[in-house]
């Protein structure tokens, strides 16, 4: 997004600073716990937008339902905003936040 | 009680009886009206498009656009899917008899979860004791519309993805949050996998 692409011939003289664009940096994937999703609803998400095995997706589940909220993925930005997105299409209360 | 969402061959049939045609019609229409006005005040849209990032109100308004654009057009177009399927049913009983095939007991399970959030969000049910909802209270039925909806999702889940369910056999399961467990006054018939079993309606009085 936003990426420009000039002329080649300009040389680029040196690296902006002030933002952090560093592509690999890992942003967080958090699902929040709300009072409408099912339990076996979100197992079933987890499975199909992480492939996470059974125990896993049910491990993730339990402890978004218990504390409110787990950390589901770790990923560079744009694997994230993927997951971020589908998580959102099948109804999950899902944020992402830069890794600390 | 017979189960609404059975095992057929390959396919998923479903058999609502009038009462529940009508449910789901008027309700995918009052979800429908809510995306199409996109109030971002309505509760009900804030529940569908969250927010997606946290900390970077940057990240966050670029993303949200994109996001909300996303979605909204594919509700929708799952909204006017599941009119298709209802338009498709055949008559059955007085109701309507549907074999969903290939993805469409996917789509049913996604928009019985959306109208679900939607109807959670218009009453909100996160403040709703469900010890004080009598049938008096004005969250009654909306939240049995809830229940019986929620219902429907374990049953395509039972036969749509088997391991799912099976996080209701857990012993350790501490009570269930408000509206995670409806209660259907029937005997345990959640978890095991369907293998392909239909169970018998055998012209039972339904």
């Amino acid at each position: 997004m936003g990426q420009l692409t000039g002329p080649s011939v300009t040389p680029v003289r040196e690296p902006r600073t002030d933002v952090d664009v560093r592509p690999d940096l890992p942003w967080d994937v958090i699902v929040w716990d709300d009072p409408v999703n099912l339990m076996s609803y979100v197992v079933f998400v987890f499975r199909r937008v992480f492939s996470y095995p059974e125990e896993v997706a049910r491990k993730l589940m339990l402890e978004v339902h218990r504390q409110g909220k787990a950390l589901v993925a770790s990923e560079p930005r744009e694997q994230a905003e993927l997951y971020v997105a589908q998580l959102h299409g099948y109804g999950l209360h899902a944020t992402m936040q830069r890794s600390s | 009680m017979t189960r609404t969402f059975r095992a057929h061959g390959d396919s998923v049939r479903a058999t609502f009886r009038p009462v529940e045609v009508e449910l789901l019609r008027v309700t995918r229409d009052e979800l429908a009206a809510a995306l199409e006005r996109g109030d971002p005040d309505d509760p009900v849209v804030q529940r569908l498009f969250p927010p997606p990032v946290l900390g970077d109100p940057e990240v966050e308004s670029e993303l949200r656009q994109l996001f909300q654009a996303d979605l909204l057009a594919d509700r929708l177009e799952q909204l006017d899917q599941l009119v298709a399927l209802l338009d498709r049913g055949e008559p059955h009983r007085g109701g309507v008899r549907i074999d969903l095939v290939e993805d469409e007991p996917l789509l049913f399970l996604g928009v019985l979860n959306d109208l679900r959030l939607a109807i959670g969000a218009r009453i909100d049910v996160e403040a709703v004791d469900r010890a004080e909802v009598d049938e008096d209270h004005p969250a009654a039925y909306p939240m049995a519309v809830m229940d019986h909806l929620g219902w429907w999702q374990e049953q395509l889940l039972a036969l749509i993805d088997p391991p799912a369910v099976r996080v209701h056999d857990l012993e350790e399961l501490d009570a269930p949050a408000s509206g995670d467990e409806p209660d259907r006054g029937e005997g345990p018939r959640r978890g095991g996998p369907p293998d392909g079993r239909t169970d018998d309606d055998p012209g039972g009085t339904g």
